[in-house]
């Protein structure tokens, strides 16, 4: 498709080239819904008409026109891989998708919307590790531990100069 | 997945944002968007990197401030693949205009267009009414374009027969109107 002739009568070409055709349809803008309806012929007999008003007032529409029939009516090649990927990769997972849109806040309040479960399991994960730290960090018993520890020190530290003081004196009564 | 398979694509997950069916689409608009990009580019003169980058604006498009313009999609005015098509276009000559100016071999160029003889003469206005936006259409593509009675028909659906009876009715219009209005 999209070849071009030369054969047409010149007489017809010569007068087609001496009249201005801009002014003679009244045009509009189309968008590219309506244009893609148009090309499909499925506009009624009035909107084709101001439609093809449209085209045939704008080159870059004419050609469009031309190109996009063309390329519905051949079979196509596979596009190349990394197009199809990158792509791809434009569109994220809709967990992430709905966390940028609503917040932390929001996407926790929908994450646990739908399960009566996810509550039991978020209280459950909360004493687990409070329960853990409370257990790495020696619970009661290793602080109480530590208190009888410091008592016990106190009083060998008394015990051991009550001893220190006796030698003193016995060293101190022979006259050494 | 080929090109028929965007009639299966679910239009209001994809809408949604649907991870798989993006994927889905994407599989199957690839083919599409990448020969239409590849036409509109070719008389700009640009690379494979302007295709890969160009093909990326269309999906950019599409999927932007929350697939807005896949929402403005209506399956009752027309087919997808078509859509689609004019979308791409669209978004490759904006890329390729931004990029460059084309370039046209100058054996490919309309003779109507490379002609200068014109400039000074004051043309003709034909007035509005006289032709149908169908023969003015039919005349631009078989005069200004110069291309083939058989690829109108095929972009009108019409029969050959019909493109050119269209065009003969057209010329006699304008001839019997500028005789008259000349003298």
């Amino acid at each position: 498709m999209s070849t071009q002739r030369d054969d047409r009568p010149e007489s017809d070409k010569e007068l087609w080239r001496r009249l201005d055709a801009d002014g003679a349809v009244e045009v509009q803008p189309v968008d590219e819904m309506e244009f893609a309806a148009w090309i499909e012929g499925r506009l009624n007999e009035a909107e084709a008409a101001r439609l093809e008003a449209s085209v045939a007032a704008d080159p870059e529409m004419r050609r469009a026109a031309l190109d996009v029939a063309d390329i519905l009516g051949m079979p196509l090649p596979a596009a190349p891989q990394r197009m199809v990927v990158q792509a791809r990769a434009l569109v994220g997972f809709e967990a992430e998708r709905g966390g940028a849109r609503m917040g932390f806040w929001g996407w926790l309040v929908n994450w646990m919307a739908p399960s009566a479960l996810r509550p039991a399991a978020v209280t459950m994960a909360a004493i687990a590790i409070a329960v853990g730290g409370f257990t790495m960090g020696g619970g009661l018993g290793a602080s109480f531990a530590q208190q009888q520890s410091d008592v016990d020190g106190i009083q060998k530290a008394s015990s051991r100069s009550e001893v220190s003081a006796d030698i003193s004196e016995f060293f101190a009564s022979d006259g050494i | 997945m080929q090109v028929a398979d965007l009639n299966q694509i679910d239009l209001q997950a994809l809408a949604r944002g649907d991870k798989r069916s993006w994927d889905a689409f994407v599989g199957a608009a690839a083919p599409l968007i990448n020969a239409m990009v590849r036409r509109a580019l070719a008389p700009y003169g640009l690379g494979e990197e302007d295709v890969m980058d160009a093909a990326q604006d269309v999906f950019v498009r599409l999927c932007a401030q929350d697939f807005r313009l896949l929402r403005t999609y209506d399956p009752a005015r027309a087919g997808l693949s078509t859509w689609l098509a004019v979308v791409a276009r669209s978004a490759a000559i904006d890329h390729a205009r931004r990029r460059r100016r084309p370039t046209q071999p100058l054996d490919e160029v309309p003779e109507t267009a490379l002609g200068v003889e014109d400039r000074h003469v004051e043309k003709l206005k034909i007035p509005q009414g006289l032709l149908t936006e169908r023969q003015t259409l039919i005349l631009r593509y078989l005069y200004d374009e110069e291309r083939e009675v058989a690829d109108i028909a095929q972009l009108l659906k019409v029969d050959p027969q019909t493109v050119r009876s269209t065009q003969h009715r057209a010329l006699v219009r304008l001839r019997a109107y500028f005789r008259e209005g000349t003298g």
